[in-house]
């Protein structure tokens, strides 16, 4: 026990305690978003809270990340079996079938997806010949397509976004030829009037609403308006804690979830903003500069896939509230209400401590002659 | 020195991505903060509810019982208010041109701004009203809401018990049903809680953008209030009120009356005696009114139909006679002499009768309700199959888990075991076939013994919902009779039971003779439960609490039955003298009145 805590202390100080902040500001947030509706969820949120606390404190220093690589693959056929029973078991809510009902808990499989992806795609990179070649691309391409389409007919375009998009990333760091990478963008917008007939038609008009928030102040659109003045209106330094007229008398709709920012910002003002904000950004670049020092493959794209979807996901979903990105339904790490996005994020947080924790204890040896390179 | 790959391309664009939302919100919350306060601020959205009438109460025959009256509701909404008025003022307004008294509560909400929205005055009178519109430059921020009123009617008085009772919904139930608004009316009790999700309807919901002054510049969004679902009860109000006044002229303080369609299971009627009026119940009592209704020892809040408990006594006999035949101890031909007394060792059981009954088969016996004969029969059964014929009857089980409360108490070995302990005595088989010892069922089980004797042996699903009028399909919807499982017994062992019930009213030596005055020839039997020994009885004087329980069971006509049901008197003292008697009263004027057609 004394032998744990001692490892306890050698934990990255700058990824563990900004973590730490984000856990606790969650639990001031949710109060405050669920203060006026009878609601309880703060205390689900307390639960959920101290489980993550659990997870990044002790956790890290009791497994060994590697063993996730190996099993990789399973964790990605799990991920789409829930996926699928999602289909036909899940809870429809506000006409989306994401959830799984476990009775204690409700479980959302996108989110399971979301991690299982990047350790399946971290591991997949780490065990090919880098650069990675086109036949490799397409396989893994492929292979994140399934759980995409999945979750995208769920419907939840954000959440399939952001599943794509750290395999998208790893790719790029895995030096994959610049010029295909240019190709695959010209094709997706050659392609887009094709998939815009495709579209929802909420999907269309939350990106009407977007270009042109003015055009529908009661509909889509009024979400964005409302979210801007929650958040211009906070000013310097805020309204006060529960004090935010906009959250507080529902102009803002998913306050405890996608729109939790600006509830931060109406309540707290320019200063904790932007304080958030930073911290996101810094935890990001934290991780990425982890994957950097680390030497071996697995581990270092494991710490990009991380870094991606923290720092990516939280700028989407602060650019949707301050009306800079459409409203794609992006929940905000660590902050917004949702049991299961909290713990996944948690444990990404864990493989990060033990990743560092590992090679640092293995004084950095060398696993792949290049691999300083990626 | 940074080198310039994959990697740092990537952070350099997170970093660049970054300082885009600085910029951003310093943009908003900053350059434009006084910009966008200013506008939340005028922003004020306010969420009017409007609240449906409650569906209408009804008897089986369209008999009005309880509906909505509109009435006023002074709402407050905080924000708005503190902007305009300082706490001072506001309480002084309030008191000089509405007389109203503003508590430390309220005004604590107003103040902290806790709520969106809060009551500060229900039920306002006309003259409230015109004040309210007369000074309402004075009351910025304060809104008329219509709140509905139940009106429960003059018969539903009768009903007290059955229709239960309303009021706002408690935190806890705002909590558990979103669709709940805080003005709307839920059921707390009796068929207004368990018809609640009929009669309820939804409420309409206005957001109304305001500006500072409170005045309405948009409707953001409506919902149209639904209103609720009229319901019909099963429940015959001329019935009920015949057994009422039945109660009302006997002088007797305590008891109940079911009855009901033995071939559906429908509740004609349901009183628990004494009763209360529902208005002022729902209103609420005076401090005396109430001490009255609680400390009254003939417990009037109480509904003795489905909550009281009491031994049973000689009516449970036609069930113990149904056991005997179908189990083979006897046939309706076996003869028993019945002396005045039963030995078993030294123990000595009594006939109710100090005579004896002679040489007698079960329809005799069940005619003088001869005690002895079912001792003897009762042990020849065995006390597994009194209490197999118990369950299969339904005693022990809520057929209709809505409506029954308690379950009747049918003593076992194993129940003995359990419960106290202790071994099972013969003495304890005899105690039970004629419905005494540690058996204990409420009224209402009462009529799960006759119904099945006098349908042929269905078990049906008892109900109070006749029909309800479904606003969406605009069609009336019937509860159809549900059969929950079909006693098998021989046509000529029913029959034998049937007779038994006969002659106890047109006997030689019937007990109910009180009977014979029902227009229409009928069936039933008595039963007098001992609650104390004859000797405590004595020592006490005789005193109300200490007398025997009066039950009358019975149905009519015998031919073919159309009602059923049972009449209970608590500490009756005489099932034969005193609930004959009131069952007959009741009985007599259903079929004078042709309240109950016969061909």
């Amino acid at each position: 026990m004394f032998n744990l805590f001692k490892k306890i202390k050698q934990a990255d100080p700058i990824v563990y305690l900004l973590t730490a902040f984000l856990l606790i500001w969650s639990v001031i947030n949710i109060y405050s978003a669920s203060y006026h509706e009878y609601s309880n969820l703060y205390i689900k949120q307390i639960v959920f809270v101290s489980i993550a606390f659990f997870i990044i404190t002790f956790l890290p220093f009791l497994i060994e990340y590697r063993k996730f690589g190996y099993i990789s693959f399973y964790l990605y056929l799990i991920s789409i079996i829930l996926l699928i029973l999602v289909k036909f078991f899940g809870v429809s809510i506000l006409g989306a079938k994401r959830w799984i009902n476990l009775g204690f808990f409700q479980l959302q499989p996108s989110e399971v997806a979301k991690f299982s992806m990047i350790i399946f795609s971290a591991y997949f990179i780490s065990n090919t010949k880098l650069p990675l070649s086109f036949k490799d691309f397409l396989k893994i391409m492929g292979l994140s397509a399934i759980p995409f389409m999945l979750i995208y007919s769920q419907p939840d375009l954000g959440s399939a976004i952001l599943v794509v998009l750290p395999v998208l990333v790893m790719v790029f760091l895995a030096k994959f030829n610049i010029k295909y990478i240019i190709g695959f963008v010209l094709t997706g917008i050659i392609l887009s009037p094709f998939i815009w007939t495709h579209l929802k038609d909420y999907q269309k008009n939350r990106i009407i609403a977007f270009l042109n928030p003015e055009s529908d102040p009661k509909g889509t659109a009024y979400h964005i308006i409302q979210s801007k003045i929650a958040i211009g209106s906070g000013m310097l330094t805020g309204k006060g804690y529960l004090q935010g007229s906009q959250s507080k008398y529902y102009f803002l709709p998913e306050q405890h979830t996608d729109f939790i920012y600006a509830t931060i910002g109406e309540e707290w003002g320019f200063v904790v903003s932007f304080l958030i904000l930073t911290v996101y950004f810094i935890l990001s670049l934290r991780i990425f500069y982890i994957g950097m020092k680390i030497n071996e493959l697995f581990g270092k794209f494991l710490c990009y896939g991380i870094a991606s979807i923290i720092g990516f996901q939280a700028f989407i979903n602060i650019a949707m509230n301050v009306g800079m990105a459409p409203v794609v339904g992006v929940p905000l790490p660590f902050l917004s209400y949702g049991g299961t996005a909290l713990i996944m994020f948690s444990l990404m947080i864990m493989m990060v401590l033990n990743i560092e924790y590992i090679n640092k204890k293995e004084g950095f040896r060398f696993h792949s002659q290049d691999a300083l390179n990626y | 020195m940074i080198k310039f790959n994959r990697i740092t391309f990537l952070i350099f664009i997170l970093t660049v991505f970054y300082f885009a939302l600085v910029g951003r919100l310093f943009y908003l919350q900053v350059i434009k903060g006084e910009h966008y306060r200013e506008i939340s601020d005028r922003n004020y959205i306010k969420i009017f509810y409007s609240n449906p009438p409650r569906g209408k109460i009804y008897d089986r025959n369209g008999v009005l019982l309880a509906y909505d009256v509109p009435t006023y509701s002074l709402i407050a909404f905080p924000y708005i208010v503190k902007k305009n008025y300082s706490m001072q003022e506001l309480k002084e307004n309030l008191k000089n041109y509405l007389n109203i008294e503003l508590d430390e509560k309220t005004l604590n909400i107003i103040e902290k701004n806790l709520y969106p929205s809060v009551v500060i005055k229900k039920d306002l009178t006309q003259k409230d009203i015109e004040n309210f519109y007369n000074y309402n430059y004075l009351f910025n921020g304060f809104y008329l809401e219509v709140v509905p009123k139940r009106v429960y009617t003059e018969e539903a008085n009768y009903l007290a018990h059955i229709i239960g009772y309303v009021g706002y919904p408690s935190e806890r139930e705002l909590k558990e049903n979103p669709n709940l608004s805080p003005n709307i009316l839920v059921g707390k009790a009796g068929v207004e809680k368990i018809y609640d999700s009929l009669l309820r309807g939804e409420s309409g919901q206005k957001a109304v953008l305001v500006d500072a002054f409170g005045r309405q510049k948009k409707v953001l969004w409506e919902k149209d209030p639904r209103k609720g679902n009229d319901i019909y009860l099963t429940i015959d109000i001329r019935i009920q009120k015949i057994a009422f006044e039945a109660f009302s002229s006997s002088k007797h303080p305590s008891g109940a009356v079911v009855l009901v369609d033995p071939n559906t299971y429908e509740i004609l009627a349901s009183l628990s005696y004494p009763t209360y009026n529902l208005q002022k119940f729902y209103e609420g009592f005076s401090q005396e009114e109430w001490k009255e209704l609680t400390e009254n020892k003939y417990k009037p809040l109480m509904n003795k139909v489905f909550l009281g408990k009491y031994p049973p006594g000689s009516i449970y006999k036609p069930l113990v006679s149904i056991a005997a035949l179908e189990e083979g101890a006897i046939t309706p031909e076996t003869r028993i002499s019945s002396g005045p007394e039963f030995r078993i060792g030294k123990w000595v059981y009594r006939n109710w009768d100090k005579r004896g009954c002679g040489f007698i088969n079960v329809s005799e016996a069940l005619e003088t309700s001869c005690d002895t004969f079912f001792y003897q029969v009762g042990l020849k059964l065995g006390v597994e199959n009194i209490v197999k014929y118990s369950k299969l009857f339904g005693l022990g089980e809520k057929l209709n888990p809505d409506l029954e409360v308690k379950v009747a108490t049918i003593p076992s070995k194993e129940w003995k075991r359990k419960v106290l302990k202790q071994k099972w005595f013969h003495g304890d088989t005899v105690n039970l076939s004629i419905g005494q010892g540690y058996i204990t069922i409420t009224p209402f089980d009462a009529t799960k013994i006759v119904v099945p004797i006098a349908n042929g042996g269905y078990v049906l699903k008892p109900h109070i919902l006749k029909a309800y009028f479904d606003n969406k399909s605009q069609r009336l919807v019937h509860t159809n009779p549900e059969m929950i499982r079909k006693i098998n017994i021989k046509k000529w062992n029913l029959d034998a039971v049937r007779y038994g019930m006969y002659l106890v009213v047109y006997g030689p030596s019937g007990t109910a003779k009180a009977l014979k005055r029902v227009p229409v020839l009928n069936a039933g039997k008595t039963g007098t439960a001992q609650v104390y020994s004859y000797d405590t009885r004595k020592k006490r004087h005789h005193a109300w609490d200490f007398r025997d329980h009066a039950w009358f069971i019975d149905y009519a006509p015998y031919n073919k039955p159309k009602i059923a049901g049972v009449v209970f008197i608590e500490h009756g003292e005489s099932g034969g003298k005193v609930a004959a008697p009131l069952m007959a009263y009741i009985l007599k004027r259903i079929f004078k009145e042709k309240i109950i057609e016969t061909e």
